[in-house]
């Protein structure tokens, strides 16, 4: 699903999991998870509810702890380091439920995402010393470009409370690709939205990949928009991984059939694939 | 579709593209009006009597305060009573620096002698000093946990007060040195200065000095609240987890947005000794804390505009109140029957803080928003500029702050 | 020794009395997520309804009123306000608690004036004593009947369907909701319990060795803040060893005043906020409370 002139970055290391675990109390949300992202790669991690996905962007975001386990991003310990941290070597999230601040506008939102770029501090800003309007001028000119990439451009100065769910969710993308990351982490990004908008961001996250080649993970439950984006896909039940591989591979996988056939799931991850064709014209199949 | 991709692609490899949208067009009303109002304050001791302009400075003094508080408390979201503290480090500070040693009657006093102007600097270093200590324990607690613990900060500062006589005149206090910068004295003489043949003694000098003061406090807050830190304080109180991934050192701002309100707290604490001529402990006890905690609610948490109109209502409220005693319904003058003046201001804070937190969580900034957007016709949003301490919104962000119980996804 | 035993003894007695404001505290926070600053007032509301009844009503009578009215008073609170706010970030919770407490306190130190108001313990001010180690009798039997209230509690909330409603419900409210458990209920009837539990707690608060009824049976009240906080806010075994210690640290420290002279006179008072930023530094959460499981 690589387009010709795609090129990863060469800065943009493997993330590589090896056998995380996660307790809460007696609860095993994770047991010994696996799996690698390869470089550039669009990576899926898909399962039924309570599989422990959300649990594991928690991980890799540095925010639960793991209790076994590693996490590798290059030569970045991951499962080692606090959050801010992690976001400081460029490893990016936007999450599932809308971490925005509403009463503040688009621009301000994305320009959180600039934090760790920039450096102006109490005094310098308290003071409006030149260095720090300038410093706000340099990155705020950088996240219009970004926000313009998303179809954000004519709303920068909209509070983000009066958006529609759909562009507050891309508003979570763009700000988390204001990071300048070199991973990005998309928790259900098109979890509420119709068909068409849907449809936008699955072109936005497959032109950011090829754009800015850069690995992107994905949490998603529309089979139809993992299928056709993701070029490997992990899938957990019950906090274990009990599939990785292609998409192909890991439709027609008999463990993963059962997991959602068995919790109750209408979708049938192969069916999904049939009734659901790629409503993405003009990029592939 | 894929043209804009294309277009996109372009953009995103380093191409300037379209510029960005447009800032909302600023009319130019508000600079006007605001200048308006600059040269009324300015103009204002040749005319108005000396009560009026002490309260004055007794508001621009709650005024400093309170937008320290405001960026602790409203912006930043973490609950603290330990403004009386503050201001009594700031005031003892400069009482001691700039006052003299010696005694009069029972009390031994030390003090440095040095320039007032030292001993105002003095006084907010030593408050961020005392914030410095403290901010570990104030970075790690959660929120409320630390409305808690600054709760006995409050009484301990008070025990020292009371305690350490030699410094800080124990229970009886001692009087403030007057101010003075670079010769020219902020009391009654030194030199004697008459301005459009009206005579400035302390009162009118005072005034401008919080003028002066009271607009830095306020310019520092607003260009803080607009830039970097600020934005990462802002989304401190909306989730700090969400923060935190976004690359903000939670604990290093949470103690550092400590340490500036401490300051802030620190240069009230001086200009309230200038204000009142004297400290002692009495002032500086839990019910001041409250009372700043009263300004920043009912003006609206987070707003640097609503502290400012917070300050101003709270602090002038009473003085009204008690000047005015025949005239207001329900209140009684010293001795007369009917409420104190100022037990009548409390119940009202009370229930107004009530009232503001059921009801209009953006305070009194919120309700001038609402009269400014009414006055031009409806336009823009529906969503009111909340600087809500209530969110009802999206931001219930997850991961949530409070332990998980096992993962949902 | 014996000052040491005496100390001891009014220390585990002034601790008891905490641990009942102390567990009140707990119980609104496990089920409101609150915290109520109301707690200091509300006490107060229940000696001063217990000193202005004793007369006509007598002492017994007068003291189930008494604490029959605070709860009232607490419920009403929880009613009329909190119920309201319901979600709202826990910072604007606490500071509504402070609006309710400013206009309770102001009403109630206006009624109370300068004087100073008695309440007859039938049991008067004596002492009971153990050889040379004395401890006042009002401390003694406070000391009785906390622990009484506090067992009771404990086995109330371990094993009665509100207790168990209520663990559900600070455990995961959302869940609980949806398990059919009524919030509103199980937080009004924990104000409700919070409120009687100050109300008992001022009665003996009131008793000797303090004199009567005054506003600074408010300042006094607020000390069983850190008890709560540093045994963990949401741990009522917390809320118990918080009040021991505080109380405890309270009495040694008033106790050897004379020794402690240069800390400045009046130490016992502060001692117990002094105790609580300590244990702070050490364990964030309190001694017992719930370690946040989120790193940031």
């Amino acid at each position: 699903m690589r387009d010709a002139e795609e090129r990863t970055r060469s800065d943009v290391p493997a993330v590589e999991v090896e056998n995380v675990s996660v307790r809460f109390g007696a609860i095993k949300a994770l047991s010994e998870v696996s799996f690698t992202v390869e470089p550039g790669a669009i990576h899926a991690i898909i399962g039924p509810n309570g599989a422990g996905k959300s649990t594991m962007f928690n991980v890799l975001s540095g925010v639960y702890k793991a209790a076994e386990g590693q996490v590798r991003f290059g030569d970045a310990r991951l499962d080692q380091m606090r959050p801010f941290q992690i976001a400081g070597i460029g490893v990016a999230r936007a999450f599932q439920n809308i971490a925005l601040s509403s009463t503040q506008s688009v621009a301000e939102n994305l320009m959180l995402g600039r934090h760790h770029l920039t450096k102006a501090g109490f005094i310098s800003a308290g003071l409006r010393l030149p260095r720090a309007t300038r410093e706000g001028r340099i990155h705020g000119e950088r996240v219009a470009e970004i926000a313009e990439f998303l179809e954000l451009g004519d709303k920068l100065h909209t509070p983000v409370g009066v958006l529609s769910y759909g562009d507050q969710k891309r508003v979570e993308v763009a700000r988390a690709l204001c990071t300048e990351p070199r991973l990005l982490l998309l928790d259900e990004p098109v979890a509420g939205m119709n068909a068409e908008e849907t449809a936008r961001m699955g072109e936005a996250i497959h032109e950011i990949r090829s754009a800015l080649g850069i690995s992107v993970v994905l949490v998603e439950h529309d089979m139809g928009m993992v299928m056709s984006l993701a070029d490997r896909v992990t899938v957990l039940d019950f906090g274990r991984r009990i599939a990785d591989g292609t998409p192909a591979e890991v439709q027609a996988h008999p463990e993963v059939i059962r997991a959602y056939l068995g919790s109750g799931e209408e979708i049938n991850p192969a069916e999904a694939a049939v009734h659901h064709p790629t409503e993405t014209p003009g990029t592939h199949s | 579709m894929s043209e804009s991709t294309a277009t996109a692609t372009q953009r995103s490899t380093g191409d300037r593209g379209r510029p960005a949208a447009a800032a909302p067009r600023r009319s130019w009303v508000r600079p006007l009006l605001l200048a308006l109002v600059l040269v009324v304050l300015l103009a204002l001791p040749l005319y108005i009597e000396e009560f009026w302009l002490r309260t004055g400075f007794a508001v621009c003094v709650a005024i400093v305060g309170a937008i320290g508080l405001n960026l602790l408390v409203g912006t930043t979201g973490q609950l603290s009573l330990a403004q009386g503290f503050f201001l009594a480090v700031g005031a003892t500070t400069y009482v001691f620096v700039s006052g003299e040693s010696g005694g009069i009657g029972l009390a031994d006093l030390s003090g440095l002698g040095w320039p007032p102007l030292v001993g105002m600097i003095a006084g907010v270093l030593a408050a961020g000093l005392a914030g410095l200590l403290f901010s570990p324990i104030a970075a790690r607690l959660r929120g409320i946990y630390l409305g808690v613990a600054s709760l006995g900060l409050v009484f301990i500062g008070q025990h020292v007060l009371n305690s350490w006589t030699s410094v800080t005149g124990g229970f009886n206090g001692r009087s403030a040195p007057e101010f003075s910068l670079f010769g020219f004295t902020f009391g009654n003489r030194d030199p004697e200065l008459y301005v459009l043949a009206v005579p400035f003694r302390e009162a009118e000098r005072l005034w401008y000095l919080g003028l002066v003061l009271a607009l830095g406090a306020y310019l520092f807050a607003r260009n803080l609240l607009r830039s970097r830190p600020g934005r990462a304080l802002q989304t401190l109180r909306d989730s700090e987890v969400a923060a935190s991934v976004m690359g903000v050192n939670v604990q290093g701002y949470k103690a550092r947005v400590f340490l500036v309100s401490s300051m802030y707290a620190g240069l009230a604490g001086v200009m309230f000794a200038l204000s009142v001529g004297s400290i002692a402990p009495e002032s500086f006890g839990l019910e001041v804390s409250i009372l700043y905690l009263a300004m920043i609610v009912l003006g609206g948490l987070g707003s640097v505009g609503g502290a400012v109109l917070g300050a101003v209502f709270v602090t002038a409220l009473p003085l009204i109140f008690q000047r005015y005693a025949d005239v207001v319904p329900l209140v009684g003058g010293p001795g007369e029957s009917g409420l104190a003046a100022g037990e009548a201001a409390r119940y009202l804070f009370g229930l107004a803080i009530i009232l503001v937190v059921l009801f209009e969580p953006a305070g009194l900034a919120g309700l001038a928003g609402r009269f400014r957007r009414k006055g031009r016709g409806s336009g823009g949003g529906r969503l009111t500029r909340r600087s809500s301490a209530v969110t009802s919104s999206s931001t219930t962000s997850v991961p949530s702050d409070r332990p998980a119980q096992g993962s949902t996804t | 020794m014996t000052q040491f035993l005496s100390l001891l003894l009014n220390g585990i007695s002034l601790g008891a009395i905490y641990a009942l404001i102390a567990l009140g505290f707990v119980i609104i926070f496990k089920a409101s997520e609150v915290v109520s600053f109301t707690h200091g007032s509300l006490l107060l509301l229940g000696a001063y309804t217990i000193a202005r009844l004793s007369d006509p009503l007598g002492f017994y009578l007068a003291a189930l009123v008494g604490v029959a009215i605070t709860a009232l008073a607490a419920f009403v609170v929880e009613r009329l306000i909190i119920n309201r706010l319901r979600g709202a970030p826990v910072i604007s919770l606490a500071i509504v608690t402070i609006g309710v407490d400013i206009i309770l306190l102001t009403e109630l130190i206006r009624r109370i004036g300068s004087d100073i108001l008695n309440v007859p313990h039938p049991w008067g001010g004596g002492s009971f004593r153990i050889g040379d180690v004395g401890i006042s009798m009002n401390r003694l039997i406070a000391t009785i009947v906390a622990g009484v209230l506090i067992a009771l509690f404990f086995v109330a909330f371990k094993y009665s369907s509100w207790g168990v409603s209520m663990r559900a419900s600070a455990e995961d409210g959302e869940t609980a909701a949806l398990m059919g458990i009524r919030l509103g209920r199980v937080s009004a009837l924990a104000w409700a319990v919070a409120g009687a539990l100050a109300g008992v707690a001022a009665l003996f608060l009131v008793g000797s060795p303090t004199p009567g009824v005054s506003p600074s049976a408010y300042t006094v009240a607020l000390r069983a803040f850190p008890a709560a906080i540093l045994g963990g806010l949401d741990s009522t075994g917390g809320a118990l060893v918080g009040g021991l210690l505080i109380g405890l640290a309270e009495s040694f420290a008033a106790g050897y005043q004379e020794q402690l002279l240069f800390l400045g006179r009046g130490f016992g008072d502060v001692v117990p906020y002094i105790v609580m930023i300590i244990v702070l530094l050490v364990r964030p959460s309190g001694l017992f409370g719930t370690k946040e499981l989120t790193r940031v």
